[in-house]
């Protein structure tokens, strides 16, 4: 990942491979399931928790749009949900963790000295302990709950957005042009809005997408062993293993939340591909 | 006279626009043959049609006969094929084509042990060092060695792949005097060992040096060519009188000025990177209206005393002293590669605007300024990268000179710009130093340049 970033952060990137193929792909694939999920519990009026016992693992098509699970309850509007669910969760995952990170990485680059040793100490402690045990050991305080996952996992992503930030800042701040706008005059917050933010940019939109689709899969597949939210939660990981017991009648009903899954996260590599791929 | 590279009706295309036109040229064993130009003239093109390096939608159309084979009808793969083989290349900027993960000798040995299958790589490769004295580099990296060493790796590396078309791009760029004529000698042995060679530049005096024929570009057109003395001694065409009179040594000789009072001085400075010992104990003084040369061999630490003068680096020992009243950004700095002073995103009109906004400047004034240096106006929606070296680095003194300098650090200010923009930079400096009182420390390692620009000139070492 590091060699990535540092690739792609060469001085002469044409302006034009900014929205190549891929990322518009991706922006539209995401565009589409976020008004899925912003605009599907909206429209659809089914409650996710309310129980139809006599239309457990309704078809596709009867009196539900995408069919019914094992207790009756509308798979779409579960679906729905849990989109949302999943888009929220990751969203605001990657924008905790993005925000401290780029400034955190700015200042050590700026600051240099102990700061900067202290904060690089920090982040190769994170970096060491393997994300998911960071947010294992987290949810054991209180497992099943919304805050401790979210804290885990932010825990464990800030730290690419640091070092990214800090080695990009690190390099634009020995280059000549910012010397001579320091010589022209121009103070710290202009450097830094006009200088600095503008190249950095366009990393942390390729991570930001990376650091989604990892928290998307890390919401799912904590869910998934019943460490993560639980049930009645319309959760895409725990749909998954509700409904597994049920494959041989509703096969569709497990490969939807997997397949929505697998979208969400396509959209926002697709996404991180474009800043990536020449 | 039997000539092996035959470029015959070469004309290069992107979509509609022509780059170059109708060229033809000839290249005969012991005949090098010589493109003069400036940058954009479409000397770089016609070589790299010849390597078959075109950018990816620049078309070549034409003969490119090699030893009676037309390379344009090649396939991509064939080409690469003679690439180190057949047709070798001294690029232009040596140390961004050497590896950075390797050691002098083994850039060298690679050459001998892949290329000619020798098993004696090793011994060739310290031989080959030791011939263009990099002996006691051999087990350095490239980011260890000075531009002329790097070079010098280049030309060994060139040499050891004994290709039969040897094309050097700007060869002497960023060279001091003696590691240039060290270039000449090298590469007048190569043509002497039978070599073809073609020389892209701008340096009249490389070309002089070089004999054989000469071929002077501009705007993608041969405008004149012929035998080097001849082309350059009577030059029929009015753009080949240009480009030598815009060559330092021909340059009149800047009229002796009354310096006034001290702007800024340096006294005891010392100044080490580790243990290397950059200066001792230095004082150094500089008057308004005055021009001083700072010259010395790349490594000498005419740069940091330069930066330290200006505020940007600071002395181990010794004090700068600046003329009292005089605002800090009235001490301003030019930089050797323009695009570097540049935000690459911004056009050249928000920087202008910005700084403008910064410091309350006068519009008309700019404008003045901007007309004064010969920038038209729809320059300011370009970006830098789409500006050449030329204007950019006259657009950097345009910045400078808005805020009123008193003293202007030139580093290496011009020795990235062909001789015509050289030129120009240099009389903006002078004007202004005989105009305002500008006091301007002008490091180069450009005698000829240094003895015609500058009131008087120090060595550093």
């Amino acid at each position: 990942m590091m060699l990535q970033m540092q690739g792609l952060a060469g001085p002469d990137r044409p302006a034009a491979t900014a929205w190549p193929l891929s990322r518009r792909i991706g922006l539209g694939l995401l565009a589409l399931l976020a008004a899925f999920a912003l605009l599907g519990p909206l429209l659809v009026d089914a409650d996710p928790a309310r129980q139809d016992l006599s239309a457990s693992l309704a078809p596709i098509g009867s009196d539900f749009l995408l069919g019914a699970d094992h207790y009756g309850r509308s798979l779409l509007a579960r679906l729905a949900h849990g989109a949302r669910l999943s888009f929220g969760m990751a969203l605001l995952t990657m924008l905790s963790a993005a925000v401290p990170g780029l400034l955190l990485g700015v200042l050590a680059a700026w600051r240099g000295g102990v700061a900067e040793r202290a904060l690089v100490a920090l982040s190769d402690i994170v970096l060491a302990l393997p994300g998911l045990l960071l947010v294992l050991i987290l949810l054991a305080f209180a497992p099943g709950h919304f805050l401790p996952l979210y804290l885990g996992l932010s825990l464990a992503l800030w730290v690419e957005f640091f070092r990214v930030a800090r080695t990009t800042t690190a390099r634009l701040l020995v280059e000549p042009r910012i010397e001579a706008a320091r010589l022209l005059g121009f103070g710290t917050p202009y450097i830094l809005r006009h200088q600095v933010l503008p190249e950095i940019a366009p990393l942390l939109l390729t991570l930001a997408a990376f650091a989604m689709g990892t928290a998307i899969l890390a919401i799912s597949t904590l869910s998934a062993i019943s460490v993560g939210l639980q049930p009645p939660t319309p959760e895409l990981g725990s749909m998954i293993v509700e409904l597994l017991p049920y494959y041989a009648e509703a096969p569709l009903a497990v490969l939807m939340p997997g397949l929505l899954i697998f979208l969400l996260v396509l959209g926002l590599q697709l996404t991180a591909r474009g800043g990536t791929v020449r | 006279m039997t000539a092996a590279l035959h470029i015959e009706d070469l004309t290069i295309r992107t979509g509609d626009r022509v780059l170059v036109s109708g060229f033809s040229a000839a290249v005969g064993r012991g005949a090098p043959l010589t493109l003069l130009g400036e940058s954009g003239s479409g000397k770089s093109l016609v070589a790299q049609a010849i390597m078959g390096t075109l950018p990816p939608g620049v078309a070549a159309q034409g003969r490119i006969l090699l030893d009676g084979t037309d390379l344009l009808r090649l396939g991509p793969a064939a080409r690469r094929a003679l690439w180190g083989r057949r047709i070798g290349l001294l690029p232009q900027e040596p140390w961004t084509a050497l590896d950075p993960t390797m050691r002098a000798e083994g850039q060298l040995a690679e050459v001998h042990r892949y290329v000619h299958g020798r098993r004696d790589a090793g011994r060739a490769a310290a031989a080959g060092l030791g011939e263009v004295g990099l002996a006691d580099a051999a087990r350095h990296y490239p980011f260890q060695m000075s531009g002329g060493m790097c070079q010098r790796l280049a030309l060994a590396v060139a040499h050891a792949a004994g290709t039969p078309l040897l094309l050097a791009d700007e060869p002497s760029k960023g060279l001091d005097g003696a590691l240039r004529a060290d270039l000449v000698a090298r590469l007048r042995r190569e043509v002497e060992a039978g070599r073809l060679l073609l020389t892209i530049t701008h340096d009249v005096g490389l070309a002089r040096a070089l004999g054989g024929t000469a071929c002077v570009m501009l705007d993608g057109r041969a405008v004149e060519s012929g035998p080097t003395a001849r082309l350059l001694d009577a030059p029929a065409h009015a753009y080949t009188r240009a480009l030598i009179a815009a060559d330092p040594a021909a340059w009149p000789a800047r009229p002796p000025g009354e310096p006034g009072p001290p702007v800024i001085a340096g006294t005891g400075l010392s100044k080490a990177f580790g243990r290397r010992r950059l200066f001792a104990d230095l004082t150094v003084e500089i008057r308004a209206g005055e021009i001083l040369a700072l010259a010395g061999p790349s490594g000498s630490g005419k740069t940091t005393l330069g930066n330290i003068l200006v505020g940007t680096e600071r002395p181990d020992r010794g004090a700068v002293r600046r003329a009292p009243g005089a605002a800090p950004v009235r001490f301003q700095k030019l930089y050797q590669d323009p695009p570097a002073a540049f935000v690459p995103h911004q056009t050249m009109g928000q920087a202008l605007d910005h700084l403008a906004r910064r410091h309350a400047l006068d519009p008309a004034r700019i404008a003045h300024l901007l007309a004064r240096l010969k920038l038209p106006a729809n320059l300011r929606k370009q970006r830098p990268g789409e500006l050449s070296g030329g204007e950019l680095q006259r657009f950097a003194l345009a910045r400078v000179l808005l805020l009123d300098p008193v003293f202007l650090f030139a580093d290496e200010a011009t020795s990235r710009l062909d001789p015509l923009n050289q030129r120009e930079v240099a009389e903006i400096l002078r004007e202004a130093s005989a105009r305002d009182g500008l006091a301007v420390l002008f490091v180069t390692h450009d005698a000829d340049l240094a003895g015609k620009i500058a009131d008087r000139s120090i060595a550093l070492r």
